[in-house]
């Protein structure tokens, strides 16, 4: 309690104790964000800690090896994740539902066990030192970025490309017969969520002196998922509400630090049978119907199948 | 075999075009075709317009909805979370210009087109019944049945389509809802509109459309006038029914009836002591009232039959018997069980067995496994094994060909295969839903010898059937379900001579 | 290289083992159990517990242990599958939850240290161990210059005896029909009188006692266990395989793991060890792409 008692009265002082936690926070609600564009457009897809690597090292890689500013070299790092994914898209995007989860989980350990590993480049195995790293000057971009990433996925939400996000989550089907192209559409939002990802793995590296490749395996996508599903994916705030409460949580309850994923299995179930919609959403996540999902429900019309 | 078999059809504009057949006939194929969710081997589809010709097939749908063709869904899809101005204004999508990026910052301009489009919107909704300002915030899934298919209707006018194709808009509706459809159709075609009209409401198709194409295993076999086509023997003898019974029934008391067979009632009024007992049972699937209010009783030795349109809430009642749903309100037992809170597998085990719609053949098991598991519920194994022995026997279909998966048996096969594997479970009450379904008229003619047969065994059953005119005959006494009621109940030979069912659901 | 083929048959068992288990779940509940990796990871560590920390021998334990994993496959029905399937949620919820119970799985065995909540179960923590030597008899039979240990024989004849029990009880069985009633159409099974949701419970203890199985048979023959095995070494490989030989079929889950197994052996001794971990997500991957169905799994179309 100490942890909020300190919050609002000395603020100055909890942002200087507590300054990793802050950025980390930073850092997680942007991923959160980054998995947020591709649930809203209905896709399961768990690649987002692939993106992240890949702006990461690229960040990382051309900090070391080229002159270019860092700034550039972040914002390269983003547009190449963006491009791959487009790249991986393009195939795999016709996938839905489970298959298309597995397909992004088989796309993310491929470019860590695959790439990140074999390739001398990254440090492989050993991970990569970044001399250049900057953890208390870092946070400023981080805080900065939050807010207008928010702000421009929100603004999206509410445009013709969010109503026909909106449409293809709710019934792909009927949305093609609404004139909308549904492969287009889908692959925008899964390049957006790659650039967002990647932008933040960039981000990451700034504070971190150090980048390690087992950072970007399944376990991290399955803690941006997890930030979706407890904080709700029917606007962009949901998210980001996950992201705070789930990485503040281990600070604010300290005695169950070390059980941190015992918490936080626990919370997932709970709030995925007793409150699916999340903190705060109001549909969450009733939006991957594959197949055979309707054969055992009752038909929810009294006309018979024919 | 084919879904479409060499269909060919000319839509001029400003039309209203009727496109009927039988269930499986291949309607909903052709459309899904034309609209561009089926990919067809062979043939064309093209608009053609002032600005020229367009070749629509191997299109994808949505480059067809942006041709100005738009569609509702026999199943009906609307975007169940989005509020029913949502789904309106999603419709006007390919009219809308992009004006994505421009709205990354709210500007006065944006909101004022957002403005008209709430207008245009609000309009639609009125258009087709629909009140703007009790009904356009709510989520489409808490809407009635009715105006959720009035709401996908104002979704596709939305896209201000030269040609709407409305894919049995008004299933489930009853009969003054029917004809505000009607009106709203002809008041559509008067401003300028060209509908395609798929239903299975004889009134509804008769009564609106200039012209009417039938369809039957996937060929056309008709085409004309409401009044050519109704007469054409082909039609009729696919679609409404034999043509001895078509006209029989015309004539109220009429000498052919009693060649047909004036059946004996068992009882001619409800059961004193029934098997089954139903009292005042309400049904709902969410927001959708299925079942209002309906009370029945079968006696023993009786075949009752559940005679009604589409959507009435038929198979709502057989499901809540066999513990699939659970009512909302009332009374349903089977001797001494309570049906509305037993498990299902209780009840089959007490002898209550449903034959479901559409047969729910496991169609990878083979004919025999289909049959064992038809005696799951039963402890005495080796005299299940001698009855399966002796229906493979009483039905050659069935036993030529044990081993084969029972996917491969046709239709009026898998129907027979359903209710052996049904009387396997050693039934008490056997309910059959829909035994007739989407059948040639020659297996409809095997199956209800077949169901005749059992009964003459001594099996009681509840029939529910859309053809009226079979399960009339069959059937001791029947009851007429609509929209979620029970509107008239009598025996079979007395509910078959009532000119108002002949109207309704003999055809014509 | 013959040596080498005979690795990859075994390792192809553990493989088809646990793809198999994966698959029942998936064929017949339509779930994705990710908490299926887990239980093999306990398989292993409460066998290795039950011989290191309690003495017991070894096939005592193994037996155990696998009964402890079927009661846990129960434990997932109960607590993360049956309260989703009242609340008819959509099967992504599932998904989800077993992620949120193998999580909780995972991180008990990873925080048990001599002295803590757990310590009775594990004691090392996230390190890997093996089974302490001596405790399970490994005879070496040598063939025609080709060494057979014991162990790897005895996981080769347990695998493929349960596969070919499972196989005949699914094919020649009451229960295995009402099995394949459910997994094909519930709605249908229901109507026949079959108990589904008792079909559902059998399905994950079956399941969960085959992941634990396959989890222990994996800790003997590599010599690896630790909290990570299922999640690190076979869970993303399971769904390769099950992928690969297509969902739900069982077949294909036994098919898929030893052509798991061949893969990854040649792509070894051809390209080194670096490139062998990668290679299941490439052939993941393609598959997905190019037949989605996999080898034996139906093709699945939407009614329109």
């Amino acid at each position: 309690m100490d942890f909020f008692i300190q919050l609002f009265t000395n603020p100055i002082g909890f942002y200087n104790q507590h300054e990793l936690l802050i950025a980390q926070i930073g850092i997680n609600a942007i991923l959160a964000i980054s998995i947020f564009v591709t649930f809203y457009s209905g896709q399961l897809t768990l690649a987002n800690a692939g993106f992240m690597a890949i702006g990461a090292y690229t960040t990382v890689i051309m900090s070391l090896y080229l002159p270019t500013p860092l700034p550039l070299d972040m914002l390269i790092g983003a547009v190449l994740a963006a491009l791959i994914g487009f790249l991986v898209g393009l195939p795999v995007l016709r996938l839905r539902g489970v298959f298309l989860a597995i397909a992004t989980i088989g796309f993310v350990e491929a470019l860590r066990l695959g790439v990140i590993l074999n390739v001398p480049i990254t440090g492989e195995g050993q991970g990569l030192k970044n001399p250049s790293a900057d953890p208390l000057g870092g946070i400023v971009p981080i805080l900065a970025s939050l807010p207008v990433l928010a702000y421009l996925v929100w603004r999206l939400t509410q445009s013709r490309l969010g109503q026909a996000w909106s449409a293809i989550r709710e019934d792909e089907l009927a949305a093609s017969s609404n004139g909308i192209n549904v492969p287009v559409y889908k692959m925008i939002a899964f390049v957006i969520g790659a650039l967002i990802a990647g932008y933040a793995g960039a981000l990451e590296t700034h504070i971190n002196f150090f980048v390690d490749p087992t950072e970007y395996g399944i376990g991290r996508t399955i803690q941006i998922l997890t930030f979706a599903v407890v904080g709700g994916t029917t606007n962009v705030l949901g998210p980001i509400v996950g992201a705070v409460f789930l990485t503040a949580l281990p600070e604010i309850v300290r005695g169950f630090a070390a059980y941190r994923d015992v918490v936080n299995g626990i919370i997932l179930i709970l709030v995925i049978i007793f409150r699916p919609q999340g903190i705060v959403g109001r549909g969450g996540l009733a939006f991957i119907r594959p197949r055979w999902w309707t054969r055992w429900r009752a038909p929810e019309r009294p006309a018979s199948a024919h | 075999m084919h879904a479409v078999d060499d269909v060919s059809l000319e839509i001029e504009e400003g039309a209203i075009i009727g496109l009927i057949g039988p269930n499986g006939a291949g309607k909903t194929t052709l459309v899904n075709l034309v609209t561009g969710y089926l990919r067809s081997q062979a043939g064309s589809i093209r608009l053609v317009s002032s600005g020229g010709t367009i070749e629509l097939a191997r299109r994808p749908p949505h480059a067809i909805a942006g041709f100005g063709i738009a569609r509702t869904f026999q199943t009906l899809r609307l975007y169940r979370n989005l509020t029913a101005m949502e789904n309106v204004m999603i419709g006007m999508h390919p009219r809308r210009r992009d004006d994505t990026l421009q709205r990354l910052i709210p500007l006065a301009p944006l909101l004022r087109d957002e403005d008209k489009r709430l207008e245009e919107a609000s309009n639609l909704l009125q258009r087709v019944g629909l009140d703007p300002d009790r009904d356009g915030d709510r989520r489409a899934s808490t809407l009635s049945y009715g105006d959720q298919r009035r709401l996908e209707v104002a979704r596709a006018l939305a896209l201000h389509p030269k040609l709407l194709i409305l894919d049995e808009p008004a299933a489930g509706m009853n009969p003054a809802e029917k004809d505000r459809v009607r009106a709203l159709i002809q008041q559509l075609n008067a401003g300028g509109l060209t509908v395609l009209l798929i239903d299975h409401d004889m009134r509804l198709v008769m009564g609106v459309c200039q012209r009417i194409a039938v369809l039957n295993f996937g060929r056309k076999i008709a085409e004309g006038s409401p009044a050519t086509v109704s007469d054409d023997p082909a039609v009729i003898t696919a679609y409404l029914g034999s043509q001895a019974q078509k006209s029989a029934a015309h004539v109220p008391g009429s000498e052919e009836m009693d060649i047909v067979g004036e059946k004996a009632p068992l009882a001619t009024t409800e059961p004193a002591m029934p098997l089954l007992e139903v009292k005042d049972l309400a049904v709902a699937y969410g927001a959708i009232q299925a079942v209002r209010g309906v009370s029945f009783g079968v006696a023993k030795g009786e075949i009752v039959a559940l005679i009604g349109a589409n959507g009435a809430g038929k198979s709502t009642i057989l499901n809540t018997l066999s513990g699939l749903l659970r009512p909302r309100a009332g009374v349903a037992r089977f001797a001494e069980l309570d049906l509305t809170t037993a498990p299902p597998d209780r009840i089959v085990r007490q002898g209550l067995v449903q034959v479901p719609e559409g047969r729910e053949i496991l169609a990878r098991l083979t004919i025999r496994e289909n049959l064992e598991l038809g005696a799951w519920a039963r402890r005495d194994v080796r005299a299940a094994h001698r009855e399966i022995e002796g229906l493979m026997e009483q039905f050659p279909i069935l036993g030529q060909r044990r081993d084969l998966p029972a996917g491969q048996l046709s239709g009026g096969e898998q129907q027979i295969l359903a209710i052996a594997r049904g009387l396997l479970a050693r039934p008490r009450l056997l309910l059959l839903d829909e035994p007739s379904l989407g059948l040639a008229p020659q297996m409809v003619d095997t199956v209800f010898e077949v169901i005749q047969r059992i009964h003459n065994e001594g099996v009681t059953i509840l029939l529910v059937e859309q053809n009226a005119l079979r399960a009339l005959e069959i059937a001791d006494r029947a009851y007429v379900v609509e929209t979620g009621r029970i509107l008239l109940s009598g025996t079979g030979s007395a509910l078959r001579r009532n000119p108002e069912v002949q109207k309704a659901y003999l055809g014509g | 290289m013959t040596q080498q083929i005979l690795n990859a048959i075994f390792i192809g068992s553990i493989y088809a083992l646990f793809a198999v288990g994966y698959t029942l779940v998936f064929g017949v509940l339509d779930v994705l159990n990710l908490a299926h990796s887990a239980v093999f990871m306990l398989g292993a560590v409460i066998t290795y517990s039950l011989v290191a920390l309690h003495g017991l021998p070894f096939l005592l334990a193994a037996i155990i242990a696998v009964f402890v994993c079927g009661l846990l496959g129960l434990l997932i029905e109960f607590v993360a599958l049956r309260p989703l399937r009242r609340r008819n949620a959509p099967p992504i919820s599932a998904l989800i939850s077993t992620i949120g119970l193998a999580l909780i799985f995972v991180a008990i065995v990873e925080q048990a240290t001599p002295g803590t909540l757990f310590g009775w179960l594990w004691q090392d923590g996230a390190n890997s161990v093996r089974f302490p030597s001596g405790s399970v008899p490994n005879p070496t039979y040598h063939v025609g210059g080709l060494t057979i240990e014991g162990t790897k024989l005895g996981i080769l004849i347990t695998s493929v005896v349960l596969m070919l029990v499972l196989g005949y009880v699914i094919r020649y069985t009451q229960v295995g029909r009402a099995l394949r009633a459910v997994a094909e159409n519930r709605r249908a099974a229901a109507l026949l009188g079959i108990n589904v949701d008792r079909i559902f419970a059998s399905t994950l203890f079956v399941s969960s006692a085959l992941g634990g199985l396959a989890g222990l048979l994996f800790g003997l023959a590599v010599s690896d266990i630790s909290p990570y095995i299922g999640r690190d070494q076979v869970e993303l490989k399971g769904l390769a395989v099950i992928v690969l030989g297509g969902m739900g079929s069982i077949p294909g889950a036994v098919l898929g793991g030893y052509l798991l197994g061949l893969i990854e052996v040649l792509a070894f001794v051809r390209f080194g060890s670096n490139v062998e971990a990668g290679v299941a997500f490439a052939a993941l991957f393609l598959v997905l792409i190019v037949r989605p169905q996999g080898l034996f799994g139906a093709r699945l179309r939407e009614r329109l």
